[in-house]
């Protein structure tokens, strides 16, 4: 470390390497901690370690077509919900990359994602502490003008390890770029197709007739073509993946082929717009090592349908695919009521309605582990996995006040989480109001109310079930300060008050965020991909900045 | 520049061939298993698809038998006139004298080829070429015979019964030794002791043959069908059974002692079961090694 | 392999020292609302001020910046000749969600997709929003993260300043 320090210290002098080293050097530092304290009504437990924490620094060295990174992460005891393999520090990781305008080239870690990413997405969420990068080499190269060809070779991150062996080609043809004549096209055309193999040697899994075991594919494939289509204001967009026989943890062992697809339609001007979505996912689940059962080495990525609901009790249920299979239709409404009509009122109304239904697949099952494992029907459905509507009204009722008015209605079935239970209904309710009381001072109140059938009982132990009431107040001076306080209770049917303070300063890219108070046991999602996080009691704190 | 992007196009897809997926064939019981219980132990199976009848034709021959290249053409041609339901087995045995291989040529005898020569009463003055279908018994001895154009004789009121016992097996090179799967399915109850036999047999060998003129040696003779070894004992495993009608029963049995000599891309496997009381062969099957 | 990562980490220090202003990466690769694949080389103002936000459909504050400069924008591109170029982090989930929510937001801005994020993390971008200001020669002068309602008029003060040449 000290040659680190010295090589620090040693070019200040030397103002002639400016022109040597030309390129930039750019990061982001982020640092989270958590304190808890054991807790039995939310279920919070003692944490040995007193304090919790992950931190992680990304460096970038831009020069030219030149970049190279660097990362370095550090789980000094993984705050909860990480997975205790993540304990540990170190440079987690590192690239060197070329990139012209026709030809790119990558060695070490990256990320990359094929269409949709139903064949292929090597993503990461710090957040959700999922980092599936590819370490190996990937490269893009572009013949002609319209044509998008890339290469990925490489093994996924497990935690501080590598596994698997994930090889994939993409192409990608957009048609205006590629025929001259039909460059000013009004219509615009994308063409794309993937295909994605894993490796992995063999192994003794046992099948359940005694005596017996699996015959393994040691190569497994998926493939997947698209489209992209825009013209005016209307958009179609598709996607259809398959994928070979894949017996793995996640299905059971069953050698069903996958199979997905996803349909998204819609059409817009300014001030009005509906989009419709419609998907079918049947055994997709695609991950480089077929013992593994967790969140990593997910090789694809089947997005979620529903919307992202960002309101505390909306979201409350969250929704992630059920990459075994399901069914689902989404639809977004948005209309903006002009100035100076009757509904628009001086400053306009912004209505926005979102609707889901997401269900199984109408399955006959043929048998379990190392068979087919069931049959579907292509149109079929099967039970409701999850359905909401949500209606939100945003208006301006003054130079001063801003409010937004939500109504929500949640269906959820318990199973999508893999746990017993009724299915919950719950209504919810939202007042969201922001009074800009002068240029430095901004007030914003939160009232949330859910309604719910479902009843709280030890044995299900669901937390979220019951009625719901939550306050939030939160006070910005400039961008620079917020203090906020909130509070969720369940005042029936229910169990657990979750109270919440949180102090945050921004200075540039710079941001701070103190908070105190009770966290929910529960799952997180974000991009349709969740996780599971404990209850915690205590103090939480977050730095990140940018440079 | 335009080759260039033809050049690497064809590289892009000849990858993604390439890494194409494994394609695993489905049993005739709808799983993707394969048996690895313990060797030698009979174990509940999954029975067998191919419930067909089938005859086992032994035939005793020898490099120095100038009749015997005229009986591995009648051979030949029964074999395929029954398109499967035949399987024939070359036995060369250190009995008979018939079997000396000439100088400097391959010798075809092996010690379970003159444990079955002997089992099945054959002296140093037994004619060749001789053979024995199924193992069959006519006034207490084997009904070994002479005449190769009745061979239909023989095969027919065999292969025109349903099976009583339906055989199947596989085989598979494992790490130098050679793992062999046979299953069982009883389609009608048998209350006799039974045996199952392992046979090696390796086609395309070639060894110095007297022809039928009676002096011509042809040393690029092509022999098929040659017993090269058992990966059972001599006289086969016993059967581990009730013999109830629907029983279906599977075992693993697995050498260590591949012979160098032997070119197992040419080999396959004849397994048989039998009654362990007269040896009578009850049903046959023949795979190729994996 | 430590010896090159700490050589490795003293060149970039040795970097970090010489650094000016950062400029905007040129090749990366980002996506149009219509499907076509581009490189960030696209987003240009003729050497006039760039304001670049990061943002998501699902993201409160991010719709509530861009709604406030979207009341403004008319008068700030004919006060300073700024440009805001708004790049969608969305994923699957819901990039195809992102060309009706911009035009029923009745947004005028130009909008760029990340899907893979290769630009978010050229960029740093930790959270969203998180904004940038770009000098007409193409150098990142400021940058923000979070909004609260009315600090977009702190950020016209600073274009004002950029279209002026004063520094920030």
């Amino acid at each position: 470390m000290a040659g680190a320090f010295a090589a620090f210290s040693f070019p200040f002098s030397t103002s002639e390497a400016q022109g040597i080293m030309g390129g930039h050097v750019t990061g982001n530092v982020q640092w989270d901690g958590q304190m808890s304290r054991r807790d039995s009504v939310i279920g919070a437990s003692d944490v040995p370690e007193k304090i919790l924490s992950n931190a992680r620094a990304d460096i970038l060295y831009t020069n030219g077509n030149f970049s190279a990174g660097l990362r370095y992460e550090g789980y000094l005891g993984p705050m909860l919900g990480f997975d205790s393999k993540y304990s540990g520090q170190g440079i987690a990781n590192y690239f060197v990359s070329y990139k012209t305008q026709d030809f790119a080239v990558t060695a070490g870690h990256f990320y990359e994602q094929f269409g949709n990413g139903m064949t292929l997405r090597a993503y990461e969420d710090r957040f959700l502490g999922i980092d599936n990068a590819l370490r190996g080499i990937g490269v893009m190269y572009r013949p002609f003008r319209g044509i998008t060809l890339k290469g990925v070779l490489g093994q996924q991150r497990y935690y501080w390890e590598t596994r698997g062996l994930v090889r994939g080609v993409d192409g990608e043809v957009s048609l205006n770029d590629l025929v001259e004549s039909w460059s000013e096209a009004k219509t615009r055309l994308t063409l794309g197709a993937s295909f994605v193999s894993k490796y992995e040697g063999d192994e003794t899994v046992m099948s359940d007739i005694p005596g017996y075991k699996l015959q393994l594919p040691k190569n497994v494939g998926a493939g997947a073509v698209r489209i992209d289509l825009a013209s005016g204001g209307f958009g179609l967009q598709a996607e259809y993946a398959r994928k070979g026989q894949d017996p793995s943890m996640m299905n059971n062992y069953i050698y069903k082929p996958g199979e997905a697809l996803w349909v998204s339609a819609s059409y817009s001007q300014k001030g009005l717009s509906a989009n419709i979505q419609a998907k079918r996912v049947d055994n997709m689940c695609f991950k480089s090592v077929r013992s593994e059962s967790g969140e990593m080495l997910y090789i694809n990525y089947t997005p979620a349908i529903t919307k992202q609901h960002t309101y505390a009790f909306l979201s409350m249920y969250p929704y992630a695919t059920q990459s075994t299979g399901e069914m689902g239709l989404q639809g977004d409404f948005m209309y903006k009521f002009k100035k100076e009509t009757l509904l628009g009122g001086k400053y306009g109304t912004d209505v926005h309605l979102n609707a889901s239904l997401i269900t199984g697949l109408d399955t006959t099952i043929v048998g379990g582990k190392g068979t087919d494992g069931y049959t579907s029907s292509f149109f079929g459905t099967g039970e409701t996995f999850y359905g909401d509507v949500s209606l939100e009204i945003a208006k301006k009722l003054s130079s001063k006040l801003k409010l937004t008015a939500t109504y929500g209605y949640v269906l959820f079935n318990p199973v999508v989480e893999a746990h017993a239970g009724d299915i919950h209904h719950n209504h919810v309710l939202i007042a969201d109001l922001t009074w800009k009381i002068n240029r430095k001072n901004v007030l914003r109140f939160e009232a949330e109310w859910m309604g719910s059938d479902s009843k709280y009982t030890a044995e299900v132990d669901d937390k979220r079930c019951g009625d719901w009431i939550m306050g939030l107040v939160e006070y910005n001076f400039t961008s620079s300060w917020f203090l906020s306080l909130s509070d969720q209770y369940a005042y029936n049917d229910g169990v657990g008050n979750y109270y919440n303070i949180s102090v945050g300063y921004t200075k540039g890219a710079t941001r701070l965020q103190v908070g105190y108070g009770k966290q929910r046991e529960g799952i997180i999602c974000i991009g349709g991909v969740c996780r599971n996080v404990p209850a915690s009691n205590g103090l939480t704190f977050s730095l990140t900045t940018s440079f | 520049m335009k080759r260039f992007f033809i050049s690497l196009s064809i590289i892009f897809f000849a990858t993604a061939a390439l890494v194409s997926c494994d394609k695993i064939e489905q049993q005739s019981d709808g799983t993707y298993t394969v048996y690895a219980g313990a060797v030698g132990e009979w174990n509940a199976g999954q029975g067998v698809a191919d419930k067909s009848q089938r005859a086992l034709l032994e035939k005793f021959t020898g490099v120095r038998c100038n009749n015997c290249p005229t009986a591995d053409e009648q051979i030949a041609t029964t074999l395929d006139n029954y398109a499967g339901k035949l399987i024939a087995i070359s036995i060369h045995d250190s009995i008979s004298s018939f079997c000396n291989p000439y100088p400097n040529s391959l010798d075809l005898r092996t010690a379970v080829g003159t444990s079955w020569s002997e089992g099945f009463g054959r002296t140093t003055s037994s004619p060749s070429p001789a053979a024995l279908v199924n193992r069959m018994k006519k006034d207490g001895s084997y009904d070994i015979f002479y005449s190769f154009s009745s061979l239909s004789t023989y095969i027919d009121p065999i292969i025109s019964q349903d099976a009583k016992v339906a055989i199947g097996v596989a085989a598979a090179r494992n790490n130098g030794s050679l793992d062999v799967t046979v299953d069982l399915e009883f389609l009608e109850s048998l209350s006799d002791k039974l045996t199952v036999t392992l046979a090696v047999i390796e086609d395309g060998l070639i060894a110095t043959q007297l022809l039928p003129d009676g002096h011509t040696r042809d040393t690029a003779y092509v022999h098929n069908h040659i017993l090269r070894g058992v990966v059972t004992d001599v006289w086969g495993a016993d059967v581990d059974c009730t013999g109830a009608a629907g029983e279906k029963r599977v075992a693993l049995f697995s050498t260590s002692n591949v012979n160098p000599e032997w070119n197992l891309d040419n080999c396959h496997i004849v397994a048989f079961v039998s009654k362990k009381e007269n040896r009578e062969v009850l049903n046959v099957a023949e795979c190729e090694i994996e | 392999m430590k010896r090159i990562i700490l050589t490795f980490a003293a060149t970039l220090l040795f970097g970090m020292a010489m650094a000016q202003n950062a400029k905007l990466p040129e090749n990366v690769t980002i996506k149009t609302l219509d499907g076509k694949t581009v490189e960030t080389s696209v987003i240009q103002n003729d050497g006039k001020p760039m304001i670049i936000s990061f943002w998501a459909t699902w993201c409160k504050p991010c719709n509530r910046e861009l709604n406030a400069i979207k009341e403004v924008y008319e008068d700030w591109q004919a006060e300073t000749g700024v440009k805001l170029v708004a790049i969608s982090i969305d994923d699957a989930r819901s990039s195809a969600k992102v060309r009706p929510h911009v035009d029923g937001n009745g947004w005028e801005y130009e909008v760029y997709l990340d899907p893979n994020q290769d630009f978010k993390r050229a960029m740093n971008v930790v959270n969203v929003p998180h904004t940038f200001l770009v000098n007409g020669k193409g150098e990142i002068v400021w940058q923000h993260t979070a909004y609260v309602d009315g600090s977009e008029d702190e950020l016209f003060e600073l274009v004002k300043k950029l279209a002026n040449g004063e520094e920030i």
